[in-house]
């Protein structure tokens, strides 16, 4: 049985990569960073995480294709989708069932910590784990 | 002035209320959005303190968000003054061409001379030298430690150059002109931008500057051979310090001019040229500045780490020292000396490594660097003595705790001992991998917890230090580095302070303070508003603050302090988090102190932060100019209030002010429904604050009032004197003529904490300016008490308030009209400075007829 939670943060940016994965490693996470959308996809064929933490925009495949990837998977796997401002108004054109939150630039790294553990919680109910 | 006369000569009286009105919502306006762009530039400010990740998208935003508030704010003061400051527009379109060009990321060279010598370098001209330079003369500049004689080729002069070498038209032909992302490509372009550099002419001036500068080097300090190195601006320092950009050595005299040109080319180098593009920015868009120094005569030198980051729990520095020339250590190639030092006091050699040294690089003869053997009897001989790493040690540590992060330092020490710094920069590692034994609970069962979760964080951080609680005497240049302060108030006077605390600790106080903002600023770990840290923590002795989970542990604690060290410096910026620093360098600073100065012109607006001072301190000016307003049984708005104390006060309602009677011309403090006006004649009407009755003037007093060109009664400005009262249910704007003194409130009163704010202005006075200099530092002294950030000079004083909450508004406000009652005439009997003290302290016991009148 598993102990820790782990998430999967892609951002084609590396530096918030970097950043996210400090944070939520101190949160006592265990993380895996992409900065590349087709890298991650192929990361989340081969492993099952709790929790996805994407940016929408992305060149490649976009937050949306990883939010359909990971709803097909059916593994209740927790989607957290950053999004700026001006794409906000994009996300409510398109269908984005399965998202458990947005979370608007700029954020807290903390606000980010506090959503990644209650999306996990989410996870691991669907998956009838004993909560740690 | 003029604009009263003409409007009462036009349009009448009841139409000149109604045009007082509307002036009065100008200013309204003025204020709210003066208000909001303090809001904006205060959030910003947080982004940068806090732990906040952000893009590009909000700056952009945040930019023109601002830009119109401005806008706004000088539309207001225009429409108040009748356009009598068109020139701010200039101004305002100059600085927003600035925060343009910083979102860009254009490096756009500040206009400075073509040479600085390192000992000019200050703040101010710390974006023309470049990153690498601007620490080095900070360090030396400050005393920190000695670094070779030298100079700097400003990012000015390097701008010109790369004029007169016709860079732009090329660089715009290849890459704006949308050339694919080849690498081959790449190298090629790299090539032909280096060959255009190297053959270009440098512009005949630059190249004079130079020379001269270098002649007097040699003979300032006898320089025979210098390094010179490049010093690039803003994004790029990162590459300055990676060793992308050239460093050349033992470079001649006269042979300067061409290494600086090479220096300059490696702009263009292809790794350069990659590594920018991958990072976001422009291939081939970059400034720097180089740096000349007279080479050491060394005897030894190598590299030092305040921390091994591999292992800080070590507590040690570590240094690698070679023979001649520090390249041995930088390259990584020779047999190198490896110590630990101890980081505490006397720095005893933990560990040591001799290794056999048989070749060092040296200057050549000529010029350049050249290889040559070490003497046989020294292969084995250790490359610096004990007192010498001791030395090194100390000035190291002085330097990390300057910078506030773990430094990588590069030295030298020459033939007589003597050490120089040459090089320091943050210790750069990946992301420092949290030990596991950091949580919070890992320490809270090792270390005794003193204070737990006890007030707010104004900003992040770890500090440690002796804790010395702040008392109203304290003199803060005498107390030692590395001391966390633990006060009853967030007193803006602890401002001067912070600069060297490691952590600060109140009892009282907000995080959206202005004391908060100032934390962030320097990034110094502070927690506000605990209560109880004065008690708790007075005995304490040493502690370490987390300022993160809001703990504080007594004693030092190791694991903490290592973290903290080591994460300053991998908080690897990225491009956003440095430009929203540029932009802010062009929207926060104030420049514009003295509204008496001369230097208070639009003109002299540096930062969208002078514009918005400048426009409210016009526009009070303008609103309080002289007018005569009389209260009539028609005007709805206009009354005159009826108080116990001689006081004549007109009072103007913009809404839910007053609680006016058709019938009556006056109304009693029971029908005043202005809050802030309430509150102030609350203070104002207290017992024995208003002395009644003529003042007695002592013969010196009246001396110098009747030799002022003016007569004992005349007021002290030519205008109809007036005392005016401008209210809604949340504002005042009070201008009153007492005792020849001119006092402006302007307040701002709600439920909303960050809305609310207090403006007092205090000029003037009948007799000498000695003793309205004292009234001004009397008052000054009452109001820092208060927690008001305070400025001014000789009779004049500023001060304000803002951001607390609806109570301690309402406290200010009634202590402000105890004081605007008691300081009435008080000028006249302040013949020296030690009555200033007793009158302070009489205030502040509430007696109020220190002499009795």
């Amino acid at each position: 049985m598993k102990n820790t939670t782990e998430v999967l943060v892609l951002d084609d940016e590396a530096i918030v990569c970097e950043r996210l994965k400090a944070h939520l490693e101190n949160n006592g996470f265990q993380v895996e960073t992409f900065t590349e959308s087709q890298r991650a996809m192929d990361r989340l064929v081969e492993k099952t995480f709790d929790v996805v933490v994407t940016d929408l925009k992305m060149e490649g495949p976009s937050g949306l294709d990883v939010l359909r990837f990971v709803r097909d998977q059916m593994q209740g796997t927790q989607v957290i989708m950053i999004t700026g401002y001006a794409s906000m108004e994009a996300a409510r054109a398109a269908d984005y069932t399965g998202v458990y939150e947005f979370i608007l630039k700029p954020f807290q790294l903390d606000e980010m910590g506090k959503l990644v553990k209650k999306a996990a919680k989410k996870a691991m109910r669907l998956r009838g784990r004993a909560k740690e | 002035m003029t604009f009263w006369k003409d409007t009462f000569r036009r349009r009448g009286k009841a139409d000149a209320v109604g045009a007082l009105r509307e002036r009065l919502e100008r200013f309204r306006e003025l204020v709210n959005k003066n208000n909001h762009v303090l809001e904006l530039i205060a959030d910003a400010g947080e982004k940068l303190g806090g732990e906040y990740i952000f893009d590009i998208q909000y700056l952009r935003t945040f930019a023109r968000e601002l830009e119109t508030e401005v806008h706004g704010v000088i539309s207001s003061l225009n429409a108040i003054t009748g356009n009598r400051y068109p020139k701010l527009l200039d101004t305002l379109e100059t600085i927003s061409a600035e925060i343009e060009a910083a979102l860009e990321s254009r490096e756009v060279a500040p206009k400075t001379s073509l040479v600085v010598p390192l000992k000019e370098i200050d703040e101010e001209l710390s974006h023309a030298v470049g990153e690498k330079m601007a620490r080095l003369a900070e360090i030396s500049n400050k005393g920190l430690c000695r670094v070779p004689d030298g100079f700097v080729v400003s990012a000015y002069a390097c701008q010109r150059f790369l004029e007169a070498a016709a860079i732009e038209p090329a660089v715009r032909e290849w890459f704006d002109g949308g050339e694919p992302n080849d690498e081959a490509l790449l190298a090629r372009r790299s090539a032909q931008l280096q060959d255009r550099i190297r053959s270009a002419d440098l512009p005949k001036d630059i190249a004079r500057t130079i020379r001269r500068a270098v002649t007097g080097l040699k003979k300032s300090s006898s320089c025979s051979s210098l390094a010179i190195r490049s010093s690039a601006l803003g994004e790029d320092g990162e590459l300055s310090f990676a060793g992308q950009y050239q460093t050349l050595l033992g470079v001649a005299p006269d042979q300067v001019p061409t290494a600086y040109k090479e220096v300059v080319a490696s702009l263009y180098a292809s790794g350069v040229m990659r590594y920018r593009r991958s990072g976001g920015l422009h291939p081939a868009r970059g400034l720097m500045a180089v740096g000349c120094h007279c080479m050491v005569d060394v005897r030894a030198a190598g590299v030092l780490y305040t921390l091994d980051p591999s292992e800080p729990q070590k507590d040690v520095l570590v240094v690698s020292a070679a023979f001649g020339l520090g390249k041995t250590v930088v390259d990584g190639g020779g047999a190198v000396d490896r110590f630990e030092i101890s980081r505490d006091p006397p720095h005893r050699v933990v560990s040591r490594s001799v290794a056999c040294k048989e070749e060092m690089y040296v200057v050549a003869p000529e010029h350049g660097i050249q290889k040559v053997a070490v003497a046989r009897s020294e292969h084995g001989a250790p490359t610096v003595t004990e007192p010498e790493l001791k030395e090194l040690a100390a000035t190291a540590l002085h330097i990390e705790n300057y910078m506030k992060c773990a430094q990588d330092i590069e030295w030298a020490v020459d033939s007589e001992g003597r050490l120089f710094i040459l090089q320091t920069r943050p210790l750069r590692i990946d992301t420092p991998r949290a030990p596991a034994n950091l949580g919070a609970t890992e320490l809270m069962s090792k270390y005794p917890v003193l204070m737990r979760n006890q007030g707010e964080v104004a900003c992040r951080g770890i500090g440690s230090g002796r804790v010395h609680i702040v008392t109203d005497d304290d003199d803060f240049d005498t107390l030692p580095d590395d001391v966390v302060l633990v006060a009853r108030s967030s007193t803006p006077r602890l401002a001067a302070a912070m600069v060297r605390a490691s952590a600060v600790i109140t009892d009282v106080g907000t995080a959206t303070g202005h004391l908060a903002a100032i934390a962030r600023e320097l990034r110094v770990p502070t927690v506000l508003d605990t209560g109880i840290a004065t008690q708790v923590l007075c005995d304490a002795g040493e502690v370490t603050v987390d300022a993160e989970e809001n703990v504080v542990y007594g004693g030092r604690v190791g694991e903490l302090i290592h973290y903290q060290l080591l994460r300053s410096s991998a908080y690897a910026e990225s491009a956003e988090f440095r430009m929203l620093r540029r932009m802010l360098k062009s929207i926060a600073p104030l420049n514009l102190n003295d509204p008496q100065s001369r230097n208070f012109v639009p003109e002299r607006c540096a930062t969208y932060h002078d514009i918005i001072r400048f426009a409210h301190e016009k526009a009070v000016e303008q609103l309080t100019e002289g007018y005569s307003v009389r209260p009539s049984r028609g005007s709805p708005y206009v009354r005159r209030l009826d108080l116990e104390v001689p006081l004549d006060l007109i009072v103007i309602d913009l809404g839910d002010g007053l609680r006016i009677q058709e019938a009556s011309r006056t109304v009693k403090i029971e029908d005043v429904t202005s809050a802030p006006l309430l509150a102030l004649l609350d203070g104002l009407t207290t017992e024995g604050v208003w002395a009644t009755g003529p003042a007695e003037m002592d013969l010196d007093g009246f001396m110098s009032s009747a030799t002022r060109s003016l007569s004992f009664t005349t007021p002290l400005a030519a205008k109809p004197e007036q005392n005016l009262a401008i209210v809604s249910g949340q504002y005042l704007n009070l201008s009153l003529k007492l005792g020849y003194h001119f006092n402006i409130v302007d307040c701002y009163l709600t439920e909303t904490r960050n809305d609310n704010f207090i403006y007092f202005r205090f000029a003037g006075g009948v007799t000498g300016m000695d003793r309205r200099s004292r009234r001004a530092a009397l008052l000054k002294s009452i109001l820092e008490k208060h927690d008001f950030v305070v400025e001014g000079k000789a009779d004049l004083v500023i001060a304000r308030i803002k951001k607390v909450s609806f109570e301690t508004m309402t406290h200010r406000l009634e202590m402000i009209g105890r004081l605007i009652g008691f300081t009435r005439q008080l000028d006249i009997f302040l013949r020296d400075d030690s009555l200033v003290e007793k009158c302070i302290e009489c205030f502040l016991r509430g007696e109020y007829n220190v002499f009795s009148r």
